[in-house]
């Protein structure tokens, strides 16, 4: 009986819970976007913008001296099937306060670039825009098969071992001795203002329209 | 009408697109004639061995801050781009409490230092400060300073409350109607970065022929951080007024007749030193006094259900008797979220001996160690293996000895030293484990399965169910005698089981799980 009460509390604790985020979820859902792909020499190129990775504060923060980084990852699935190839990008921006330029770097299959522009929007620009970036050999796109690409861009993402970092005080107070039942071996419950932290600024997840390599 | 299908069914693709693959799509387009636009500089030819399925990890930010090491001033290192600049002086803002050296000493960077604008040391600087836990939001910006290439860093805060409800204490059992009690901590005291803790609990005079009421208090304080060294420091003061339980009948029952408490008083203190061995692992270093008055019952014994009477071991001296201890301590924990693990492990370990040497009435030594990890495994679920044990070798006393509350979730731990139940197990497969509420070598593995339900940024930032099964054990390698047994019978070791949900919220961090539930209440 007293089984059954602390699972119908914990039922109607959670059942609620798992409602409500449905209209507040952060796991950032896939959107819909529309892609331009080619091809060029051996590779299936994409040309997209991930520009809305940026919101208003962010894009501000570009001028504040730090660094911003951009991840950028690529996947091209078969329909109905797995992935095939995927693709790393890594982009950062750095404003120099006293030239008053941004300096730009960009990594990825071609190797690194280094830029230096003038205007925050062209540094925008140089960190979300995907102009003709190879994502797969043509090798793997058979002609007539249907794939989509799947792309997850982070803002400014940091390292586990930097989130574990942050929220180790959590478990470090001024430490409990006598009980070795709650500390040791037993659960933790603590109540107090808990700020959330992400893993990164902002997350964008977003998929291609289906296409296809018409035969020649 | 047609593009509004199309569009349903492009936006239901997209729902599942990072998780598995999309469905076949009738309305595929082919691929765009070629790009007139020149190719972008910053994208050549793949290579020739065609990319790698798996991206990998991002190429973020460096997690290692070794301040011996200053790759970023290097020209010739790939990871090094931006300007060189020199910290001309660091001003901060927003921290209406809390101390301006608090914050300067949390920085990885001081006056005077010459960076480069990717040094890790900058891109950490933000991090550094908000795990200090004072904090809601932190921000960084450089500016101009008063010279070419000399820039002023600001740190702007915004404060939080950094009042902490570390435990709240409650229940009954058949022993006790009730219990309550509650530990508190300011974790930032006005405004020092100085921790200060107080917690106390109170359990009334139960039907136990012996017990008295019961309470127990302890105040604490800590400086995570001494200066701006790796060390830190804290000690507490404890009082307690107790009776403990012992059984002088019956097997596994909890009736208050099969019982007997005596009464005892402890007063004490401890200190430790704290080093941070890297950002995610400290050691402690301590040490532990302690006057103990307890009123032992002479010729106390206990009728066994084959008839023996053995003598009560109360683990005390009668009278006035002093524990004196040292102790070392390992503690590391990699777990990103802390709250909700998902991955990560975290291993303690600690180490404890007292002597007469050092002015105890006791000689002994007492080892216990816990290490958690978790595996993330898909659609959101985890597995975790869950271990922790603990032995008391020498002559060690009671409240040192392992308690059937540390290892058997469902009954209820110390609360403050002070034990609230009988110590009485449920004793599932009806062996041995259930005999003693104290023994000096013990332990518990535990798998637990769990499933995130949601995740998101306010409020209630996200919540686990878990479902968890293993074993306990608890003996005492000196036996209880017990005649007529079976090797079976005679396993100290039992099954636990355990279910729940964990939340994580904008006030904290709460853990409902049946096998607590259990413990709280009359068995």
């Amino acid at each position: 009986m007293k089984a059954a009460i602390a699972v119908a509390i914990a039922v109607a604790i959670a059942a609620p819970s798992r409602v409500h985020a449905d209209d507040d979820d952060d796991d950032s859902p896939v959107q819909a976007q529309r892609m331009r792909f080619a091809e060029r020499g051996d590779s299936l190129v994409v040309t997209a913008d991930l520009t809305r990775i940026f919101d208003s504060e962010a894009y501000e923060a570009l001028d504040n001296g730090f660094p911003s980084t951009v991840v950028i990852r690529m996947w091209v699935y078969r329909e109905g099937g797995a992935p095939v190839a995927a693709q790393l990008l890594s982009r950062r921006v750095v404003y120099d306060v006293w030239d008053e330029v941004y300096d730009v770097r960009l990594d990825g299959p071609g190797g690194r670039i280094s830029k230096k522009v003038k205007f925050r929007a062209e540094a925008l620009k140089l960190l979300t825009n995907l102009d003709g970036v190879p994502i797969a050999r043509k090798s793997v796109i058979p002609y007539q098969d249907h794939f989509v690409l799947a792309i997850e861009a982070e803002l400014n993402p940091i390292s586990a071992e930097t989130m574990a970092e942050v929220r180790r005080w959590l478990f470090q107070g001024t430490g409990s001795g006598l009980d070795r039942g709650g500390s040791l071996f037993g659960s933790f419950v603590s109540v107090f203002v808990n700020p959330q932290f992400a893993a990164a600024d902002r997350v964008i997840r977003v998929q291609s329209q289906p296409f296809f390599r018409p035969r020649p | 009408m047609g593009k509004v299908c199309r569009f349903v069914v492009v936006a239901v693709l997209a729902a599942a697109a990072l998780s598995r693959p999309a469905r076949a799509q009738p309305d595929a387009e082919p691929l765009a004639p070629e790009p007139a636009a020149p190719q972008a500089p910053d994208q050549g030819p793949p290579p020739d061995q065609g990319p790698p399925l798996d991206p990998g990890p991002p190429p973020g930010p460096d997690p290692s801050l070794d301040p011996a090491v200053d790759p970023a001033l290097d020209p010739a290192d790939p990871a090094a781009f931006g300007p060189v600049m020199t910290i001309e002086s660091i001003a901060i803002t927003g921290n209406r409490s809390t101390a301006e050296r608090v914050i300067r000493r949390a920085l990885p960077i001081a006056v005077g230092d010459v960076v480069r604008a990717s040094d890790p040391r900058l891109t950490q600087a933000r991090w550094k400060v908000l795990a200090l836990g004072f904090f809601r939001e932190v921000k960084l910006e450089l500016r101009r300073g008063t010279a070419r290439g000399q820039v002023i860093l600001v740190v702007t805060v915004l404060e939080r409350g950094t009042v902490v409800l570390n435990r709240l204490w409650f229940g009954t059992s058949s022993t006790s109607s009730w219990w309550l009690g509650t530990d508190l901590e300011e974790r930032n005291f006005a405004g020092t970065g100085i921790g200060v803790g107080a917690g106390f609990v109170y359990a009334p005079r139960n039907d136990v022929i012996g017990s008295r009421d019961q309470w127990a208090g302890e105040v604490r304080i800590a400086d995570a951080v001494l200066g701006a060294s790796r060390w830190g420091a804290r000690a507490a003061f404890t009082v307690e007024h107790g009776s403990d339980p012992y059984r002088v009948a019956g097997d596994h029952s909890t009736s208050p007749d099969d019982f007997r408490a005596f009464s005892y008083r402890r007063l004490g203190g401890r200190a430790a030193a704290t080093f941070s061995v890297t950002p995610l692992s400290r050691v402690v270093i301590g040490g532990r006094f302690e006057a103990v008055t307890a009123e032992l019952p002479t010729g106390a014994t206990r009728s066994l259900p084959d008839g023996q009477s053995l003598p009560v071991r109360f683990e005390l001296r009668d009278g006035h008797s002093r524990i004196a201890t040292v102790s070392l301590a390992f503690d590391r924990d990699t777990r990103p979220n802390p709250a909700l693990p998902r991955e990560g492990s975290h291993l303690a370990l600690a180490a404890e001996a007292g002597a007469s040497i050092i002015g105890g009435s006791y000689d002994y030594a007492t080892i216990v160690a816990r290490y958690d990890r978790w595996w993330p495994i898909r659609d959101r679920q985890a597995i975790a293996l869950r271990l922790a044990g603990g032995v008391a070798a020498g002559d060690a006393p009671r409240f040192d000895r392992i308690y059937v509350g540390d290892v058997d979730r469902m009954v209820a731990p110390r609360a403050l030293g002070l034990a609230l139940t009988t110590g009485t197990s449920a004793a599932i497969l009806g062996t041995a484990a259930g005999e003693v509420d104290t023994g000096n070598i013990g332990g518990a593995a535990i798998v637990e399965w769990s499933l995130q339900l949601f995740h998101r940024k306010h409020r209630i930032y996200g919540g686990d169910i878990f479902v968890g099964a293993g074993l306990w054990g608890l003996g005492d390698t000196r036996g209880s005698g017990v005649a007529g047994r079976t090797s079976w019978q005679a396993l100290p070791i039992d099954v636990v089981a355990d279910a729940g949900l964990r939340i994580d919220t904008e006030i904290g961090i709460f853990e409902l799980s049946l096998a607590n539930a259990l413990g709280r209440v009359a068995q």
